[in-house]
């Protein structure tokens, strides 16, 4: 079972330093939402369509793409429907109404693609190191890089516990929610249980292996930070500004009309 | 002192050397959530010498993780009870350092794959040991690769774990061991989860720790792994009831069988004819021949009779034709299979891992349908039919037991399958009284299944499907886990299930217990059927397992090279003839 969005290849996305690749993310995020006219989502998710083929997360993006269009067109839809503007269109839609709608679409879009994009062309091991080197303290980042290897095998012991229950007649889609929810201890037990038992060899295994031996330890996995780096992470500090600019202290990119 | 390549053949005399590891007087018992007291070891005294490798075997309870668990330290550091004697480590008191201290003296490997492996890629799951102890980062690299490739890995430094086989996955776990450069090398039944094709790759890294004078313990699951050690320790009870050469304590096969441990097949017929012992094949064929024993035509032709007469002719139950699967992103795991099944029968289908076995049986039970072809349970279409239909006709135990069990109660676990069949309770009781009887468990209907054994759990798991009477059982591999006695208990229960009418599909890698259970042995290999006929048939077909990652059992292999093949001792006993 593959879960995970990384896509092992060498391109100039994945060489860059995933503190760079944290701070262009960030970046976009905030610019995402710093304005509700479409014109600059639109824009950011040119750009991050741009990245996507330049770091060959085209596999990546086009396994969430039903969640993508799903959510940008719910949100479309919803937005353009229940929220007011001032220049009737059709029906209940205003023209403002619509674009707040298309902007609210794409700016989920360009949300999810840039944050696929990032995962698509980071392992997790330098996003931990990333993090580790940003200041995070290492138990913090050890145990989340360990919660990420062992998603696969719970992931996997749960489908095993799902068939065995399933074999022997237990049937989680019929019924109320309460009955439903009741019919659910068979899978949450036995997952409980394994996981109590993998924590607890987990733990054995963690000390053979030295683990805190010693009050300093090294890192295997070196980060360089190199000159696209630097200009990655400048290009990315200055649009965070330039969004907390547009979003507390002025009004461009607004939609004139729409009434909040 | 003598660096290890130059030792002489011979073992030197303990007393001239100083011991690696020494276990004075040990005692330990865990003391459980509640503030009871289990005792594990009661006494145990053991010495390990330098470059010496030593098995340990023993049933189930009798002490030998908690005795790799107090050589590293985790007892008592980590783990709580009551201890009372010593270990020391290269004259250190486990005492006094902890496992994290003692990882550069002794390093660990656990059974269990899974969780002794917390890193997302290959490298750094190496390094993680190396990066605790501060080794520099070059130096970390070398050492990374180094191991990595003693274990035969290397390439496949930028894999995420979960990707690797089992056997890939425990070699990765030794060679996380082997970076840190501990003096002793402890595993514990290192090869008990895997499939033949895992087990091989263990024993071939073993074999080459071996080769480089390593100071190693090893807790074996099998006998025959034990041959190779220079000194064989038998545990029983929490005490050392053994301890020798494996030519000394490995061909007393009646004492390995009266402490519950599976005997050699070569050294239990030597014994059975009052020959001289022999540990493996090869010198127990030669025995044989040399003391004029040979196959007797007619009792042979007997026992071939006798497997006909066992072959059962009822009705077509299982019908598979020409199916196909393939789980989604990946090749076909199951591709034109065509399979027969008639009521009475025992069939085994062994293979090594990704071979198809579970697909397949996962197919007749409606758990997965066919992509192509189509599956008939009893004549009807397995398309259509809910997996709680199908339950009633064809029941399924999977391997392990902790996926299933969540009642409080053994009754109420078994009682789970009947009351989804939306049965009367008092039909329930009756059903579960009759199941719990099948296994060997009534009057235990009260008890927590998560206080019992693996092996009792095991039969609570049969016991649970059992009760909903199901015409076919599907067990995959019903003995992983479970010790010598447990495995010849459960499968005791298989034969009698069989024999009281029920039709029997087991999946297992144990090709001993195919020899000596089922009539018939379907072999898959690569998603195909390679091989189907009756067990004696397809056993004899050495050269065909071989190409299937396989290899005939011991006893098998005996009397291939006297001339026919024999499924047990006691075939072998009946059919072999002095001239």
């Amino acid at each position: 079972m593959d879960i995970y969005l990384y896509v092992p290849a060498d391109t100039p996305v994945h060489r860059l330093d995933p503190r760079a690749k944290m701070a262009a993310l960030l970046a976009v995020l905030l610019l995402a939402v710093a304005a509700d006219h479409p014109l600059l989502p639109g824009a950011l998710l040119g750009a991050v369509v741009l990245v996507a083929h330049a770091g060959r997360a085209w596999g990546a993006l086009r396994r969430v793409r039903a969640l993508i269009l799903l959510i940008a067109s719910f949100s479309t839809l919803t937005w353009s429907v229940f929220a007011r503007g001032t220049t009737p269109l059709l029906g209940p839609v205003e023209v403002e109404a619509l674009l707040f709608g298309v902007g609210t679409g794409l700016k989920l879009a360009c949300t999810i693609a840039a944050s696929v994009v990032f995962l698509a062309t980071t392992s997790n091991e330098e996003i931990t190191v990333g993090l580790i080197r940003l200041g995070l303290p290492y138990p913090v980042a050890f145990a989340f890089s360990t919660a990420l290897r062992l998603v696969p095998t719970f992931v996997g012991a749960g489908a095993t516990i799902l068939e065995a229950q399933k074999s022997r007649g237990l049937d989680v889609e019929s019924g109320g929610l309460i009955q439903r929810m009741r019919r659910h201890l068979p899978l949450v037990v036995p997952i409980l249980a394994v996981a109590i038992r993998s924590t607890n060899q987990l733990a054995l295994a963690l000390e053979s292996r030295g683990f805190r031996a010693r009050p300093d330890r090294t890192y295997y996995l070196e980060l360089r930070f190199r000159a696209a780096d630097r200009v990655v992470t400048a290009v990315s500090l200055v649009l965070i500004v330039l969004a907390l600019y547009l979003r507390l202290f002025t009004r461009a990119l607004r939609i004139p009309g729409l009434l909040t | 002192m003598f660096p290890p390549d130059l030792r002489a053949g011979a073992p030197a005399p303990p007393q001239e050397k100083t011991a690696a590891v020494t276990v004075q007087d040990l005692a330990f018992a865990y003391r459980t959530g509640d503030g009871a007291l289990v005792p594990a070891l009661r006494g145990v005294n053991l010495e390990i010498f330098p470059g010496e490798v030593v098995a340990v075997l023993g049933p189930s309870g009798a002490g030998k993780s908690t005795l790799c668990y107090c050589l590293n330290g985790l007892i008592p550091h980590v783990i709580r009870g009551e201890w009372s004697g010593e270990v020391r480590v290269f004259g250190r008191s486990t005492r006094a350092a902890r496992p994290a201290e003692l990882a550069v003296d002794v390093g660990m490997v656990f059974q269990d794959f899974e969780t002794q492996l917390f890193s997302t890629n290959v490298e750094l799951e190496v390094a993680f040991g190396l990066e605790n102890l501060a080794t520099p980062p070059a130096e970390m690299r070398r050492r990374v690769a180094e191991a990595l490739a003693l274990v035969g890995l290397a390439g496949l430094g930028r894999r995420e774990p979960a990707t690797l086989s089992g056997g890939q996955k425990q070699r990765l776990a030794i060679a996380a061991v082997l970076a840190m450069r501990p003096r002793v090398l402890v595993l514990d039944e290192p090869t008990t989860d895997l499939d033949p094709r895992g087990r091989e790759e263990i024993v071939q890294v073993l074999d080459r720790l071996r080769a480089q004078g390593r100071t190693m313990l090893v807790v074996e699951h099998e006998t025959e792994q034990a041959v190779s050690a220079d000194r064989v320790v038998v545990l029983e009870g929490g005490r050392v009831a053994a301890s020798g050469p494996p030519a000394e304590i490995l061909t007393d096969a009646d004492g390995l069988e009266a402490r519950g441990i599976q005997p050699l097949a070569s050294a239990a017929l030597l014994s059975r004819l009052g020959l001289p012992p022999a540990l493996t094949v090869e010198d127990a064929v030669r025995v044989l021949r040399e003391a004029g024993y040979r196959i007797d035509p007619d009792r042979y032709a007997a026992l071939v009779r006798s497997d006909r007469a066992r072959s059962a002719d009822g009705d077509e139950v299982v019908a598979v034709d020409d199916v196909t699967f393939a789980y989604p992103r990946s090749g076909p795991a199951v591709r034109g299979v065509r399979l027969r099944i008639r009521r009475g029968e025992c069939v085994a289908i062994v293979g090594h891992n990704g071979s198809g076995k579970t697909t397949l049986a996962k197919l007749l039970n409606g758990l997965l349908a066919p992509a192509a072809g189509d599956v008939r349970i009893r004549g009807r279409s397995t398309r259509g039919q809910s997996v709680l239909q199908l339950g009633r006709t064809v029941g399924y135990v999977f391997q392990n037991p902790d996926h299933q069990i969540f009642a409080e109660t053994v009754y109420d676990e078994v009682a789970f399958g009947p009351r989804n069949q939306g049965l009367a309770e008092r039909e329930v009781r009756a059903r579960v009284d009759e199941a719990l009887a099948a296994v060997g468990l009534s009057g235990r209907e009260g008890e927590d299944p998560f206080a019992m054994t693996r092996g009792e759990r095991q039969r609570v798991a049969v016991a649970s499907v059992l009760a909903t009477r199901p015409e076919v059982i599907i067990l995959d591999e019903p003995t992983t886990g479970l010790d010598y006695r447990e495995q010849r208990r459960m499968m005791d229960l298989v034969q009698r299930l069989n024999a009281a009418g029920h039709t029997i599909i087991m999946i297992t890698h144990a090709l001993w217990l195919v020899a000596a259970y089922a009539h018939r042995t379907v072999v898959m290999r690569d998603g195909a059927l390679w091989m189907d006929g009756p067990t004696r048939e397809v056993l004899a077909r050495e050269a065909e397992l071989t190409e299937a990652a396989l290899r005939p059992p011991p006893i098998v292999r005996i009397g291939l090279a006297l001339g026919a093949p024999l499924l047990s001792v006691d075939e072998a006993v009946a059919v072999l003839r002095r001239t």
